[in-house]
């Protein structure tokens, strides 16, 4: 395939860039402009590569890009057809670009928020004292969904519960970048965050060489080193495999890529069995024990002995060998109750409580509704705010105030008046926007983001991978980066520092 | 490795080395059918028999189908309802692929979905109407890349070895599928044994195991229907032969159990008795194209192929558990 770097190409006369005329929403932060049209610090060198670019060497550029991911099969699994139809990751080529001093901030932020939630689920499973000292209502906490009681003074081998974390961050129009939503389960994305560097190193080397982009490809070496280190046994005698549900899970091609990327097995759970407490994998040379196993199923489907008797997914087992420390899970069952809704409000408090630290990342302003004043506060505004209730998801239990109904409105001041602990509300963020290519009209406009920056955690170790998934609404006005409802992606770009 | 990706990897080389061969089949039959003064259903008929799908085809399309050239073409090379289709092989190539990526390694994913992303676009679909061999040529031209980059990218490891015992259990079936062509071929035509179209047909069945020019080479162009079985049969130096070919997927079934790979020793002693068959058969002066005896090698390695699933996805909760030993 030839590739141009058009970053290079030089323009003759001055035609029309297709960042000409690019507007920022009002009311709105746009990542590479400010609200007077002037561009941003970090941003120079990309809004002059793009000032030189036509509309048709950028359509070429991203027709480029499409066809190279289809052919290497960069795809996720569309769920609604059970054949497992695959679809290409939408992407943008135009990078979020991210300035070095910001992000060594938000390193740093990550980290203590990483530390503070590992230290939280170490209390939970263990002592108990967060509801001894009423930081947070043990009904709240033992009331979760995703507390799992039994689990109560198990030790994960290795001492790490979240080994591999995924923050999802907005940042607000007042240019203040806060947590949405933290993911201590299975996060998925990072593949994406390489492939796409891929492209753009294919199609834009000058541009990335003059900013000083990050590097981004060590994740896998990164990640691998993360699990030999929690291994129960010699890091340097262990095997380490993924585990996956298989080829029909929507992100079974990230599943694929970091055993690959990784040089590891990938396995499935018919794979694996449990023998006097240590786990082997079947090979074509007999048993082989496994020390460590990057889990990419959840917590449901680990073990049918300990979680679901019903089912026949996962390894029969698998728990009583985690729990005597015979095997390392990545990550550890039991972390959804970190990332519940109903915690995440109190996350601040646990980093002061646990850390003695004031939280360096920002989130989302919450009302929680189970205190007084802020049930007063939700029940008199409800049509400016987005409620949820703490034990739905998939946006059930919600009411979006800025567009409800009188009679929903009537019925969540029902609701919330009668349960006010089942709730939580909070402003719509007018989430930020970065230039984005638009195809059907081959203009450049602003679109929505978020970030998802990964955080590896192993025994004495932590890393931020430097870039991250940036999901971007790719239908104008839409606020949803999910890439199942038109959502796609950009690279990432964070400057190395100044030097 | 895993005893699934093992499984795995013989299915893909199957279904790569099941693509190309069919690929070369249609080809050729087309040449063959423009060619000899065939009457059509002695042309295309013998085709789909010994691919397994006559009474299918017959099924679905009725008895005349088979002499019709374009019905036959659009059968074997896109029918989603025929398992041994082009089109289910590509695409149970290309799935197996997807599993197994990361022991595979890319370039080989890369090839096998670039095959099947072609396959499946307008541009193959408009070219099979306007210039039908250049597809035949794209799918043998791509698998060929497939099996090339499997010995040229991948450790010379298990993965690769099962893989290639693949490859070669499938070509022994091809191969003597081919030959027995022949059989069917004449039958249908009436034909002699020596007749000038009969030649016509001996080369045509070479050209489809791609063996023309190193038989006319082997023979310095001394056509005959014995020359041509002996060839295809027991030529241990063509790749295609079924001596080649059973003797390198016993070696490498030998070389995988040497490596003490399990559960292997079923499909060894069924591959073991065929070679020596062989060479009885090869003893006893009988290269000839004779139905029976082809037969009889397509279902020895089907049984040999079977076995060899069996064991590796075999399920068994008795397997001994090892002593610590090295890491991988």
């Amino acid at each position: 395939m030839v590739l141009i770097d058009s970053s290079t190409t030089p323009t003759r006369a001055p035609a029309p860039g297709v960042l000409d005329g690019y507007k920022p929403i009002p009311g709105t932060y746009d990542e590479l402009v400010d609200d007077k049209g002037a561009t941003r610090a970090h941003g120079q060198m990309l809004a002059g590569m793009l000032r030189n670019m036509s509309a048709d060497a950028f359509a070429r550029c991203q027709a480029l890009a499409e066809l190279s991911l289809a052919q290497r099969g960069v795809t996720f699994s569309v769920y609604s057809d059970s054949r497992g139809t695959e679809k290409v990751m939408p992407v943008c080529l135009i990078p979020r670009v991210m300035g070095a001093v910001e992000w060594a901030r938000l390193e740093k932020g990550l980290v203590q928020r990483l530390t503070t939630l590992q230290l939280f689920l170490d209390d939970l499973y263990g002592p108990q004292k967060v509801i001894a000292d009423r930081i947070i209502p043990a009904e709240l906490l033992l009331g979760s969904k995703q507390y799992l009681p039994q689990l109560r003074g198990m030790k994960p081998p290795g001492g790490v519960r979240i080994h591999i974390a995924g923050i999802d961050l907005i940042r607000s129009p007042d240019g203040v970048l806060r947590v949405l939503e933290d993911n201590l389960r299975t996060p998925s994305g990072v593949s994406y965050v390489i492939e796409n560097r891929l492209i753009t190193k294919r199609l834009f080397p000058a541009a990335m060489d003059r900013i000083g982009v990050r590097r981004v490809d060590d994740y896998p070496v990164q990640l691998v080193e993360t699990l030999r280190s929690v291994s129960p046994e010699d890091p340097d005698r262990s095997t380490i495999v993924v585990l996956t549900p298989g080829p029909f899970n929507s992100a079974y091609f990230e599943h694929s890529f970091l055993a690959r990327s990784m040089g590891i097995e990938l396995v499935e759970a018919s794979d694996l069995f449990v023998h006097g407490n240590e786990v082997f994998v079947r090979t074509t040379l007999g048993p082989r024990r496994v020390h460590v196993i990057y889990r990419r199923t959840d917590d449901a489907f680990i073990d049918p002995e300990f979680f679901r008797p019903d089912s026949l997914l996962g390894v029969p087992g698998l728990m009583r060998a985690w729990a005597a420390g015979k095997v390392t899970l990545a990550n550890a069952p039991g972390n959804g109750v970190a990332d519940d809704k109903a915690i995440y409000p109190y996350v601040p408090d646990l980093v002061r409580y646990y850390l003695g630290e004031d939280p360096i990342v920002e989130q989302v302003p919450t009302y929680i509704c189970a205190r007084p004043a802020d049930r007063d506060f939700v029940l008199g505004h409800l049509s400016e705010l987005v409620v949820k209730a703490v034990d739905e998801a998939g946006g059930y239990g919600m009411l979006m105030g800025p567009q409800a109904s009188a009679a929903e409105i009537a019925m969540f001041h029902d609701r919330v008046s009668a349960d006010p602990r089942r709730y939580i509300a909070q402003r719509r963020i007018e989430l930020s926007t970065s230039p984005t290519w638009v195809a059907d009209s081959r203009t450049v406009e602003p679109r929505r983001i978020d970030l998802r920056p990964f955080v590896l955690s192993g025994k004495g170790r932590s890393w931020v991978l430097p870039g991250g998934l940036t999901r971007v609404a790719l239908r104008p006005g839409s606020y949803v980066v999910n890439s199942s409802q038109g959502g796609g992606s950009k690279d990432t770009w964070v400057q190395a520092e100044a030097s | 490795m895993i005893s699934r990706v093992a499984d795995h990897c013989v299915w893909l080389g199957r279904y790569v080395e099941r693509a190309e061969s069919t690929a070369r089949l249609l080809q050729v039959t087309r040449t063959l059918a423009f060619d000899a003064e065939l009457p059509p259903m002695a042309c295309w008929r013998p085709l789909v028999i010994v691919s397994g799908q006559y009474p299918e085809l017959v099924g679905q399309l009725g008895a005349e189908s088979a002499g019709n050239g374009e019905a036959v073409q659009r059968y074997v090379t896109w029918a989603p309802e025929n398992p041994v289709s082009i089109r289910n092989s590509i695409r149970a190539a290309r799935e197996g692929a997807r599993s197994i990526r990361e022991v595979i390694g890319h370039d080989i994913w890369e090839a096998t979905n670039e095959l099947y992303l072609w396959f499946m676009s307008e541009g193959a679909a408009s070219q099979y109407l306007h210039d039908r061999d250049e597809v035949y040529r794209h799918i043998r031209r791509s698998t060929q890349l497939c099996l090339g980059l499997v010995r040229s990218t991948m450790l010379h490891d298990q993965p690769m070895d099962f893989l290639w015992l693949g490859v070669m259990l499938e070509r022994v079936g091809q191969t003597a599928r081919t030959l027995d062509m022949h059989h069917h071929i004449r039958t249908a035509a009436e034909l002699g044994q020596q007749s000038l179209l009969g030649n016509a047909i001996w080369l045509s069945l070479l050209r489809a195991c791609s063996g023309f020019e190193a038989f006319m080479r082997e023979q310095q162009g001394r056509v005959s229907g014995e020359a041509v079985v002996g060839f295809l049969l027991f030529e241990s130096r063509f790749p295609r032969s079924l001596r080649y070919c059973l003797k390198t997927a016993l070696g490498l079934v030998q070389r995988l159990a040497g490596a003490r790979t399990r559960g292997l020793s079923e499909a060894r002693e069924r591959l073991q008795a065929l070679d020596r068959w062989l060479d009885v058969q090869e003893k006893n002066g009988l290269a000839i194209s004779d139905h029976a005896l082809l037969t009889h090698v397509v279902d020895e390695t089907a049984a040999a192929c079977g076995t060899l699933q069996k064991s590796l996805s075999a399920r068994d909760p008795e397997m001994s558990i090892p002593q610590p030993e090295a890491a991988q």
